[in-house]
């Protein structure tokens, strides 16, 4: 990657944004955006439990739950279209729930050195 | 004088004890014959075990972990170990003791704890001082991408004597054009016709 335009332009290739335009993303650069999804979840893994502990205690520790959430759905509206079915799906409150707890559950688990392998064989799962 | 070694993730800690194998020329700080071992949970019982335990309960908690995601039914059973979720957020353990008249532990972890589990296993696959029969579970290739590499290959099969044929034309064909004087062929073609 050779600067942060080109990490945003490959942002771009997601079907579920407003500003989706296809340009076909080549191996190397699926590969580089893995490589820093990993990185990024190996800095961000002590935020990453603290959400997910505060899902599993939600009485007693609902505020960081309750914080990420609203802004993963205030993100989703602000940046996705929401007339896709999808993006729809995300926005439900008992739907998102399970996505989001599944998504930070294959980042928890991507934070090792085969960090890397791990989370491109998931990918490759789905 | 036994080897220790201290995996450490969040709330989670593997212990390993074990000697090296001096037959196999290895250093003193390496563990290659592992005695004991100990998974240590914050607010829940330890849970300890001999080296034949250690394998089939890491497997338990990467199969689990992979199911989890792949949004398929979470349940792990085997002779040691069952692993199956409550709910989306808290996962039952089960691990039965190899005596007999002992209980099974039950043990309730959410999914941060299972996560830390999982990373202090995977700090112990990646370390270099310790050698453990890897079962290759915590790194499996994908059933998709092993398909994947096999259509690879026979593609890779199939294109190749083409692409050497086409190049060995190639190769002969400029030869050919090399060896080929129009200007003589054109004296030739006179010499036939002679107009």
């Amino acid at each position: 990657m050779p600067n942060k335009v080109t990490i945003w332009k490959l942002r771009n290739n997601n079907p579920l944004r407003k500003s989706y335009v296809n340009n076909n993303i080549n191996p190397v650069e699926f590969d580089a955006l893995i490589q820093i999804t990993v990185e990024m979840s190996r800095y961000l893994y002590p935020y990453i439990r603290e959400i997910l502990q505060s899902k599993e205690d939600h009485e007693k520790n609902s505020d960081i739950w309750n914080n990420f959430n609203k802004r993963f759905i205030e993100l989703t509206k602000e940046r996705y279209n929401t007339d896709r079915m999808r993006v729809k799906k995300l926005l439900n409150q008992t739907e998102s729930d399970e996505t989001i707890i599944k998504l930070l559950i294959t980042l928890s688990l991507c934070i090792s050195n085969q960090g890397y392998q791990k989370l491109k064989n998931f990918l490759s799962d789905l | 004088m036994q080897n220790k070694l201290l995996f450490h993730q969040s709330s989670v800690s593997l212990e390993i004890i074990g000697l090296p194998d001096y037959s196999n020329n290895e250093n003193k700080d390496q563990i290659s014959i592992i005695s004991q071992w100990k998974l240590t949970i914050i607010d829940k019982p330890l849970i300890e075990g001999k080296i034949e335990h250690l394998g089939p309960i890491m497997d338990a908690f990467y199969i689990y972990s992979n199911l989890l995601i792949k949004n398929e039914i979470p349940i792990y059973q085997s002779k040691l170990i069952d692993i199956k979720a409550d709910n989306l957020h808290i996962h039952n353990i089960v691990l039965k003791s190899s005596k007999p008249n002992v209980k099974p532990l039950i043990l309730k972890i959410g999914n941060s704890l299972l996560s830390d589990t999982i990373n202090c296993f995977d700090q112990l696959n990646e370390s270099p001082n310790i050698r453990i029969k890897k079962t290759g579970l915590s790194n499996n290739i994908s059933k998709k991408v092993k398909y994947g590499l096999k259509n690879k290959i026979k593609s890779f099969n199939f294109i190749m004597p083409l692409l050497i044929a086409i190049c060995s034309l190639i190769l002969c064909s400029s030869t050919l054009i090399y060896l080929y004087n129009p200007i003589e062929d054109k004296e030739n073609n006179e010499l036939i016709n002679p107009k």
